[in-house]
């Protein structure tokens, strides 16, 4: 049984409380053991970080000084902004120790931040921490047929410097994740382009034009749903969907999973404890690809010589 | 007693402002042996040198000591002073007053003062034990090595063999020319490259003084200036050059399909080849690397269709030495691979291709007859984007400064796009259009009229694909606002960048190269073609980026380089070495290994007069030696002395202080 510290986030017991049930059933699958850290607090997105200098790194530091209290070295994030506010600070502490002395002597209380816990979101743990070999081994229901679109959105692979995870422009490691569960990753450019973030509440219409052309381009790579490991961008993509299909005139009709949903359902959760309930976009025309074989079409076979196909494999 | 000269200069304001120069000249007076001083505000102008000359008469001085710039900058002139007025020129000490203390003790002018009258006292006391020295004269090999068959080595190698100095060209790859044979059309002229460079090759392969040696690497190069010696090693071929007549057959019927590097891949190649049909030598070289009968023994088909039975696969590396004079370094450039723009799609879109895939492509002897084609399905392009600075200019993923050649030829780009695909539109991404040049200006204003060329000041934020074409999204600052264009095809002007084995080639050769790995000039105005290692030239890109013109003036500034180094039957060398007493030399060899040069070697002496029994003792090549002092300081039995580093020298500079 492994251990792993987890910051749920605020979104965790509200908004993605789907996010948050499945990745619990999944870690169960992958025998590992989620431990809170205790009496956490709010990670400081997105207010702080645009306010105060001091908050924006004391309220995710406090988290970080806790953490070192239990025994784990590396701690699960499930939320991206949290993710974020979590790694900068951690990155900037351990690059600037003045300035972790300094932050320090506002989370004094809790204890003195040694660096000795390393951050990572969720993608990052099960991708380089368990592995796809593992997530393999524990499909039971391949999701043979369907076509999903890998949405990472803005936070979980930026800035390069910072997460050192994956590329910060085309990342690959959700989309290796869903064909382990037997899932087609498409092709696709907007993975990284923004949903339109928090303008969500303040400024509805940016959400609706940016979201808006990741699901059209999520369209035309032909999925039948897109992939997410961000509670902001599944929100934005999935509640603002009806009104952006009102507005462009277009049914998209493109469910929003988490990918520890579907990992859940490739490993053989039954349907009713994945939350499908929560989302707004119905999920079940778009399930009802698994298991449909596409007509493959024949290879044609180019004569080759012998001696040239030889070379070809050197 | 000595009589010394003390002359301190006020260099303009450099040194007057932050030195007491009147006073450091009465408190050198002070001294016993100064027998005159005076100061003047340019010692180094032509009255500044009489006042050196007249008082060497007027006062019978017997050594001179001049305060005022680091001797790297005007040691030469004053010595010439001091011969000119019938005096030994190595009886000249130069007290560093400026780089040493009026430049870096600015806001201190009576701390500067002090430090200058301290370095007076010193030089004047070492200079009472100064040595009259004479020049010591070097033979020299009247050869010169140019490493690098490019433009840059082609026109250097021309130059020098020209004036009827024998030249050594190596060049890596089967076949001289380099990127210049790559082009089509050049800048702004539009001339055909292959036209101006290929009677150029031709000229290199039939010159008399030129010994062309293809396929080859300079591997060691030891010795100094004058008397190179040089290893090459010349990679097998599998070809036996003196009988082959470059018929073609064996790759006409070679099987094996490689990448053809001088198309850019776009092409296949077979692993018997020549790179292009104009190569010079125009023999072919086998691919060790592809061949399935060097690899695995199996084929032969090449050696069997050989009527003059050319091929050998047991051909082995040999490795030939010249001996050689100087030497002129062009190895050219390498394109900057763009791979970090991940967000320009950048080796996942097939129709994304760079700068020199482009030109390969619009070649008349390119793989697709001249016509540009998407990579991806093969269709001629209607909408082309270009987009410039890829890499150059770019401090978070590529390189800081700017490549110089990109604005030009993608201006050119967008010309032969317009002569190639008449209904074609070319829009061109571009952060400045940088035209300085003879004709340049006037070349892109031009283009841009005839091609109706959409030019948009911004850069590219991403490429995305929309059914087969790729939408170029990027800023217009001119109007402010996002801008999407449709391409079928997007070209990348990517960075000029050093070759990659610079920084191993400067190590070998002894020479220095920048944090990008360009070799370094002895002075980046004054001395350009020069390296800091004396006999060793630069030409062309792998000094910095730079344009035709500019690389073949170059290379001929280092031809004329070269000349003037040949003039005479020996060079004279300055005779601050060191040498050994075999009387103190216990042949312990300490010297020989911390020599930095190889300027030491060991020799065999009687162990005492008339005896016939010989022992070990040091023994220095004065024609090597530096005068650097290792050997002095490592020596157990002060065996060794540094001619104008004498110890009564030195300890007079310590005892005046």
């Amino acid at each position: 049984m492994k251990k792993l510290t987890y910051f749920p986030g605020c979104s965790a017991h509200g908004t993605s409380e789907e996010f948050d049930s499945t990745l619990k059933l999944v870690l169960k699958t992958l025998d590992v053991e989620l431990e809170d850290i205790p009496d956490w607090n709010c990670c400081g997105a997105t207010s702080a970080h645009v306010m105060t200098e001091n908050l924006a790194y004391a309220l995710p530091m406090r988290n970080l000084v806790l953490a070192e209290k239990l025994e784990n070295t590396t701690m699960g994030i499930a939320c991206a902004s949290c993710y974020q506010r979590m790694k900068v600070t951690k990155v900037h502490m351990d690059e600037n120790p003045e300035l972790a002395k300094r932050i320090n002597t506002t989370v004094v209380e809790e204890g003195t931040y040694q660096g000795k816990v390393d951050v990572k979101s969720m993608l990052q743990y099960a991708y380089e921490d368990i592995g796809l070999d593992i997530i393999k081994s524990k499909v039971t229901k391949p999701l043979n047929g369907l076509k999903v679109a890998c949405y990472y959105g803005c936070l979980l692979t930026r800035p390069k410097n910072i997460t050192k995870f994956d590329s910060p422009e085309y990342p690959v490691s959700m989309d290796q994740i869903c064909e382990a569960l037997g899932a087609t990753a498409t092709e696709f450019d907007y993975k990284t382009e923004c949903c339109g973030a928090s303008f969500s509440i303040s400024n509805t219409e940016v959400v609706e034009n940016l979201s808006g052309q990741i699901l059209a381009m999520a369209k035309e790579s032909g999925a039948h749903a897109i992939v997410v490991a961000c509670p902001l961008c599944q929100s934005n993509l999935d509640m603002r969907q009806p009104d952006i299909e009102k507005k462009q005139g277009i049914k998209y009709d493109i469910p929003i999973f988490y990918f520890t949903q579907l990992m859940a359902l490739a490993f053989g959760y039954p349907i009713d404890q994945l939350k499908f309930p929560k989302h707004i976009v119905p999920v079940e025309g778009a399930l009802a690809n698994i298991g449909k074989v596409e007509p493959v079409p024949e290879k044609v076979k180019k004569p080759i010589k012998a001696v040239e196909a030889e070379s070809e494999v050197k | 007693m000595a009589r010394v000269g003390v002359f301190v200069c006020f260099c303009g304001a450099n040194i007057a402002d932050y030195v007491d120069v009147p006073q450091v000249v009465e408190e050198v007076k002070r001294i016993r042996e100064v027998k005159f001083a005076t100061e003047y505000k340019y010692m180094c102008s032509d009255p500044g040198q009489g006042m050196i000359r007249d008082a060497i008469v007027q006062h019978k001085l017997t050594s001179i000591v001049v305060a005022a710039c680091s001797p790297r900058m005007h040691e030469k002139t004053f010595r010439k002073a001091l011969s000119d007025a019938g005096m030994n020129p190595y009886l000249l000490e130069v007290a560093n007053i400026r780089e040493h203390s009026s430049w870096v003790h600015q806001k201190d002018k009576k701390a500067a003062t002090s430090k200058a009258m301290d370095l007076c006292r010193m030089a004047v006391a070492k200079s009472i034990a100064n040595e009259q020295l004479h020049e010591i004269s070097v033979p020299v090999t009247k050869r010169a090595l140019v490493i690098g068959g490019g433009i840059a080595g082609i026109q250097a190698a021309l130059d020098i063999a020209d004036a009827r100095i024998p030249v050594v060209l190596v060049e890596r790859s089967p076949s001289i020319g380099g990127k210049m044979a790559q082009l089509d059309e050049t800048f702004p002229t539009l001339d055909c490259a292959q036209c101006i460079l290929t009677p150029k090759m031709v000229d290199v392969a039939s010159h008399p003084y030129i010994e062309l040696i293809p396929y080859s690497e300079v591997i060691e190069l030891q010795g100094f200036v004058g008397n190179y010696k040089v290893k090459i090693r010349k990679k097998a071929s599998y070809v036996n050059f003196k009988t082959c007549t470059g018929c073609g057959a064996c790759w006409q019927k070679c099987p094996v399909k490689v990448p053809n590097e001088y198309n850019m891949g776009i092409d296949k190649r077979k692993a018997i080849y020549t790179p292009f049909p104009q190569a010079v030598p125009n023999k072919p070289v086998i691919d060790a690397e592809h061949c399935t009968m060097l690899l695995k023994g199996k084929c032969g088909i090449c050696a069997k269709v050989c009527e003059k039975g050319s091929i050998d696969y047991t051909m082995q590396d040999e490795i030939i030495e010249r001996e050689i004079g100087a030497v002129v370094v062009a190895t050219g450039y390498d394109m900057w691979d763009p791979a970090p723009y991940e967000e320009y799609g950048v080796g996942r879109f097939k129709d994304i291709i760079t700068s020199l895939e482009f030109e390969r492509m619009v070649s008349a002897n390119g793989p697709t007859n001249g016509v540009p084609v998407r990579p991806s399905d093969g269709k001629v392009p209607k909408n082309v984007v270009f987009i410039k600075c890829v890499g150059s200019r770019d401090e978070a993923k590529g390189i800081e400064y700017c490549s110089k050649i990109c604005c030009m030829y993608t201006t050119k780009h967008t010309i032969l796009l317009h002569h190639k695909v008449h209904d074609s539109h070319a829009y061109v991404f571009y952060m400045d259009i940088r035209a300085a040049g003879k004709g340049y200006e006037e070349f892109v204003k031009k283009a841009q009229v005839d091609t109706g060329t959409t030019y948009l000041r911004g850069r590219v934020s991403k490429i995305y694909r929309k059914g087969d074409k790729l939408m170029v999204r990027g800023e217009d600052a001119q109007i402010g606002q996002v801008v999407e264009v449709e391409a079928d095809l997007v070209v990348l002007a990517t960075a000029v960048s050093a070759p990659k084995d610079n920084p191993e080639l400067a190590r070998m050769l002894g020479i220095s190269y920048d944090k990008y790995g360009y070799l370094s000039e002895a002075h980046p105005k004054l001395r350009p073609v020069e390296t800091a290692k004396a006999g060793i030239f630069l030409a062309g890109c792998t000094q910095a980026p730079k344009d035709i013109p500019e690389t073949v003036s170059q290379a001929s500034a280092c031809a004329a380089k070269v000349c003037g180094l040949f003039a005479g039957d020996t060079m004279k060398k300055d005779p601050m070495v060191s040498t050994i007493s075999n009387e103190y030399c216990s042949g312990c060899q300490n010297c020989v290994k911390v020599c930095p040069y190889g300027a030491i070697v060991t020799d065999e002496v009687p162990i005492g007069y008339g005896s016939k029994e010989l022992r070990t003792v040091a023994k220095i090549n004065e024609g090597v030696c530096q005068g650097c002092g290792s050997c002095v300081a490592i020596c157990r039995s002060t065996a060794i002395t540094l001619a104008g580093f004498t110890d009564p020298q030195i300890i007079n500079e310590i005892v005046s202080i």
